[in-house]
């Protein structure tokens, strides 16, 4: 982080990953042993976390329709691109964290899900049911 | 249950023996161990080999928000010091440090040899590239008349009315984002793939997700991956929310660098 470090402050780098981040870089990812046959594996029981949600659901149609509907338009389209709908829209660039609506919303869903608590990540189990991970490959699907 | 004492040996990920242990063994001290807050990150080496290991009680499921994180901060660290790091699915116990070494170092030795030998000098950076909603909400309206009259239309009802209206709009948003995404990820591809010697990609699965896509960095392209990536969140900036995780361990490329290696005693 030496030479490019004025220019990223386009680029979120995060110093570390948070647990929804990790939650998708490692699960079911990784090498399995128990392909060496000879290894003797000690089961311990896995919790599973699904951090899947369904995308295309009446639920998120809705939210999509209120949004849109919340928009204000007075910058948007054909006729408003004049000076001060420019304007506006480098103020918006500077203050990213202002559109807080749908799409956010749902991403605070997962988010709530996994770590209803934040002061006692360490000690306290995700908030999926604590199931028993059978086979681990077909659980998360990445294909639309 | 075979574990005498239960406690058993966790398992993070193999590297090669390092030369010069301190900077390995610098890199994880503070880190929290899976499972066990206690419990050290040690090295176990077998003929130019170590495993990554903790020890870990086995009385208690694996899975808690703050054991996945140890895993992937132990794995990382280490990925950071630049050094190729074979990542295992995370909640590979073995029987304890002997079995890691004698028995599990052993079976797979050529393999894993050989993958860390493809792995070097490359590190994992996934990039997770998500829309701003308003402004991709914008995009489809300015795009799209009949969203924009749908819309308008749906506007004037009030909200015990018009339920199969809004389903219909938000439907058609959906579908207007969901071509969009297939464009844009599309973009980020083509914009970071010179830069990498392998890259996965795949679909978010929150609403407003572009693309989470994993590459495969070589050191000396690193800094140029860094600033192509830096380009494309300005060009971007205000309409799609770039994070970028790394130097990470390469648990996407892990597999395919294992691949085509005749391994486990079969």
């Amino acid at each position: 982080m030496t030479m490019s470090s004025q220019r990223s402050h386009y680029l979120d780098r995060p110093s570390s990953s948070g647990l929804v981040d990790v939650i998708d870089l490692i699960l079911d990812k990784g090498l399995v042993i128990d392909i060496y046959v000879r290894v003797s594996l000690v089961g311990i029981e896995l919790l599973t976390i699904d951090a899947r949600i369904v995308v295309a659901s009446v639920d998120t149609y809705l939210r999509f329709a209120e949004a849109v509907n919340r928009l204000d338009l007075a910058r948007s389209g054909t006729e408003t691109k004049g000076l001060p709908g420019m304007m506006e829209e480098i103020r918006e660039g500077g203050g990213r964290q202002k559109a807080k609506g749908v799409l956010e919303g749902v991403k605070e869903k997962v988010t709530d899900a996994l770590q209803s608590d934040p002061d006692e990540e360490q000690e306290e189990e995700p908030e999926e049911r604590p199931r028993r991970r059978e086979r681990p490959a077909s659980r998360r699907e990445n294909e639309r | 249950m075979t574990a005498p004492a239960q406690r058993a040996c966790y398992v993070y990920g193999i590297m090669r023996e390092p030369r010069d242990a301190a900077p390995c063994a610098a890199a994880v001290a503070e880190l929290p161990a899976v499972a066990d807050p206690n419990a050290r990150v040690e090295f176990v080496s077998y003929r130019g080999l170590a495993a990554v290991v903790s020890d870990v009680p086995t009385d208690r499921a694996l899975g808690t928000p703050g054991d996945l994180q140890a895993h992937a901060r132990v794995l990382d660290a280490l990925a950071a010091l630049r050094e190729p790091v074979l990542p295992f699915r995370f909640g590979t116990v073995v029987r304890d440090a002997a079995a890691a070494s004698g028995e599990l170092l052993a079976s797979g030795y050529d393999g894993f040899v050989t993958a860390l030998d493809r792995l070097e000098g490359l590190t994992q950076f996934t990039l997770r590239a998500r829309y701003v909603e308003s402004e991709v909400l914008r995009e489809v309206l300015d795009e799209q008349p009949q969203i924009q009259r749908l819309r308008s239309e749906v506007g004037g009802l009030p909200e015990s009315a018009g339920y199969y209206e809004r389903i219909e709009l938000g439907r058609m948003i959906s579908d207007a984002i969901t071509a969009k995404r297939s464009v844009d990820s599309a973009e980020i591809e083509h914009h970071l793939a010179p830069f990498t010697v392998a890259m996965t990609t795949a679909q978010p699965a929150a609403a407003d997700g572009v693309v989470d896509a994993s590459f495969l960095v070589g050191e000396e392209r690193r800094q140029a991956f860094e600033r192509a990536a830096d380009d494309l969140a300005a060009r971007w900036q205000g309409r799609v929310r770039m994070r970028l995780l790394g130097p990470l361990a390469p648990y996407d490329f892990v597999s395919e660098a294992m691949s085509d290696i005749k391994e486990g005693g079969g």
